[in-house]
């Protein structure tokens, strides 16, 4: 799963990006907060200098300048001068148990260590060397020692344990990714099933195991609505077909008998021409039923579909053909404009010869007079589209009929009627074009009369052959 | 000459209304031998007793449908049925052709419509002489006989090609209809026939050149532009 691959990409880096920060951040801590009171102020180095340099000779003893002394004494330190020959020359709250006099190997030992436990620290004097003694465990004195390869060497063992820093850090967030990720697949899943409708229902235990019951119940509510809605739907198209189909035994009944007058001879002219409006009103009932009861199987997408790859044009010819077949008036022209006969889309062939016929039978319906036809095919400039264009310089219809011919009569968004027709015709071609997950664009030309009707259906790709 | 008027029809509707009506109006178009039936045991029973020679099923019976009465008729008879039903859905009426039925009218229909599908459907069953049936015509000085694919004139005999018989067929299905050339391809060359127009004027040119006296001026097989073409056939008189 793609999504899935990008979260764990992302936490990936994230944690690489945090293990980063984390490290400098020590870095800073170890110097703010590590090292900060290794040395009380001053440093017994920095004291133990100016001890060295602020003692000097005066009338035949040492003497140090004011300060030192009070540097000495708030440290509660001891001092002491030793001399070339190893005697002490001059001291400063010098212990007890510390010898006045030294040999070579007591000045290697205490100038790297301790003197009696005192830590020391010394520098040297033009007379010899200064020693400076703080208190028995204030201080404690390592020695390092560093071979000089190692130091040479130590940038690249830094850079070392950086890179095995970050392959550990990356190690750690690949494997609690993961194993949050296989915590989270199940859950995606879910919500991509929600969304594709589709029945969930996921495992509740772990540490997500409230958004799975969470899915679950989306899941649930979802279902339970689609299946609700589907059978209201189905509820509203059975009762069409039943009242159309019971409206079938009395209309058959009120055509044989009205043409059965309309026959007799009878009868006088008058009331035969009565019999005959009566059977053609009749006929007319008939073809409201039928037209309503496949309008509401397509607008509860119940109609079966017979689809299949079929060429546009073709139909277009057959629809036009069978209206000259059928006697059009002189008064109509049709012309045929045909272009890409090739494109195929896919469709059902008789609900689309039903929208072609239904949408010239318009033009013929609402211009009596007389009115020339167009039917076009052509792609459209993206080439994804065909279309279908049937188009009359009748006399149009007005912008705001316009926007809701093409709804259900009587619903809400069509509460006038036409005055022709029974006004199902448009409707049905819509969702005919719907069906085939196409569209029906209606234009009236102010300017230059007439209606323009345009179906558009998504050309079928991989059945472009034998061009 | 045995008269269609005497055949044996059975009305099988739950309708009394319907049946009454029918009954009528067969009466009326002269049919004298007329059974009704308002349920599947009644008219199975009538079936049995009188054996008629074709019956006017409804699907909806109130003790059963008409797509099994057609099944248990069929055990026994062979009997031309002619389905007149309320459920126009194309899946009810594939199921009653597929079942055998010859024809399927939808209600509310035109007593008229009803008539002239009785009839056609009595007259191919029992093969009364039917002048619209006849596979061979003259087209000016030509005789065309399709059964055999020869194109006749005083002169001479000339045998019509596969195709050009084909053509010809379609055309003549439909004499005096425009016949569009993606059908006549279809009616050729089978489904997924595109692509053969050019073809197909080649052949229509070959046909002229047979039926036509002048196959520059065509006066039987014409061309209607754009759309395809169309046989006219006048009857000698």
């Amino acid at each position: 799963m793609e999504g899935i691959a990008r979260i764990l990409r992302r936490f990936v880096a994230t944690t690489i990006i945090i293990s980063f920060l984390l490290l400098i951040f020590n870095f800073i801590l170890l110097a703010t907060l590590i090292f900060k009171e290794i040395n009380q102020k001053p440093s017994p180095e920095g004291m133990v200098k100016e001890l060295a340099e602020s003692l000097f000779m005066l009338e035949e003893s040492y003497q140090a300048d004011a300060h030192s002394y009070n540097l000495l004494q708030d440290t509660q330190a001891w001092a002491m001068l030793i001399d070339d020959d190893g005697d002490v020359q001059w001291d400063y709250h010098l212990p007890n148990e510390i010898p006045l006099s030294y040999n070579i190997v007591d000045v290697a030992k205490l100038s790297r260590y301790y003197l009696m436990d005192y830590p020391v620290f010394i520098w040297e004097h033009q007379d010899g060397l200064v020693v400076l003694g703080y208190p028995k465990d204030s201080y404690g004195k390592y020695q390092l020692n560093f071979l000089s390869d190692w130091l040479r060497s130590l940038p690249l063992r830094l850079l070392w344990l950086l890179l095995l820093n970050i392959a550990v850090a990356l190690f750690i967030s690949i494997i609690i990714g993961t194993r949050l990720i296989r915590g989270i697949r199940p859950l995606v899943a879910g919500v991509h099933s929600l969304a594709k409708d589709e029945a969930v229902e996921l495992n509740t235990e772990g540490i997500l195991g409230d958004l799975a019951q969470s899915i679950n119940k989306g899941s649930t509510i979802l279902q339970d609505k689609t299946i609700a809605l589907k059978a209201r739907d189905e509820a509203r198209s059975n009762w069409i077909a039943g009242i159309s189909h019971d409206i079938r035994t009395p209309l058959s009944m009120v055509l044989g008998y009205s043409s059965e007058l309309e026959e007799n001879s009878d009868l006088p002219q008058e009331q035969r021409a009565q019999a005959a409006i009566i059977r053609r009103q009749g006929e007319k009932l008939r073809s409201l039923i039928s037209d309503l009861n496949l309008v509401s199987l397509l607008e509860y997408e119940m109609q079966p579909l017979n689809m299949r790859p079929l060429r546009l044009s073709a139909l277009a010819r057959q629809a036009v053909a069978d209206f000259l077949n059928n006697g059009l008036g002189s008064q109509y022209d049709i012309d045929l404009k045909l272009t890409e006969e090739a494109i195929r889309i896919n469709g059902d062939e008789k609900l689309l010869l039903r929208a072609i016929n239904n949408l010239v039978q318009n033009c013929v319906r609402h211009n009596p007079q007389g009115c020339s036809i167009t039917v076009e095919t052509s792609l459209d400039n993206s080439r994804a589209q065909y279309l279908l264009i049937i188009r009359d310089n009748g006399k149009g219809i007005s912008i705001d009929q316009l926007e809701m011919i093409t709804e259900l009569p009587y619903s809400f968004n069509r509460r006038r009627s036409l005055q022709q027709g029974h006004g199902l015709g448009l409707p049905m071609v819509a969702r005919i074009a719907r069906t085939h997950h196409g569209s029906l664009i209606l234009n009236s030309h102010p300017v230059k009369e007439g209606l323009e009707a345009i179906l558009e259906f998504p050309v079928q790709f991989n059945h472009k052959t034998d061009a | 000459m045995e008269n269609v008027k005497e055949k044996k029809i059975l009305i099988v509707d739950d309708e009394p209304e319907i049946r009454m009506m029918i009954e009528k109006f067969l009466r009326k178009e002269g049919f004298f031998r007329v059974y009704t039936a308002g349920n599947c045991a009644s008219a199975l029973s009538i079936c049995r007793k009188d054996k008629p020679d074709i019956a006017i099923l409804d699907i909806m019976l109130p003790d059963g449908d008409g797509f099994s009465l057609l099944s248990s008729i069929r055990q026994f008879s062979n009997m031309p049925i002619l389905y007149l039903s309320a459920c126009g859905e194309d899946e009810d009426r594939l199921l009653g052709l597929g079942l055998g039925a010859d024809d399927y009218i939808v209600k509310p229909f035109l007593p008229r419509e009803l008539l002239l599908r009785l009839i056609a459907i009595l007259r191919r069953v029992y093969s009364f002489p039917l002048a619209e049936n006849k596979t061979v015509f003259q087209l000016g000085d030509q005789t065309i006989d399709l059964d055999s694919a020869i194109v006749r004139n005083i002169q001479e005999e000339v045998h019509l090609t596969a195709k050009e018989h084909a053509i010809l067929v379609k055309l003549f299905e439909n004499q005096g209809r425009i016949v569009t050339s993606d059908a006549l391809c279809q009616a050729v060359w089978g489904d997924d026939s595109y692509g053969y127009e050019n073809t197909l004027m080649v052949h229509i040119r070959r046909v002229r050149e047979k039926i036509e006296p002048d196959p520059s001026n065509p006066t039987h097989l014409l061309t209607v532009r754009g759309l395809g073409y169309k046989l006219l056939v006048k009857e000698k008189t």
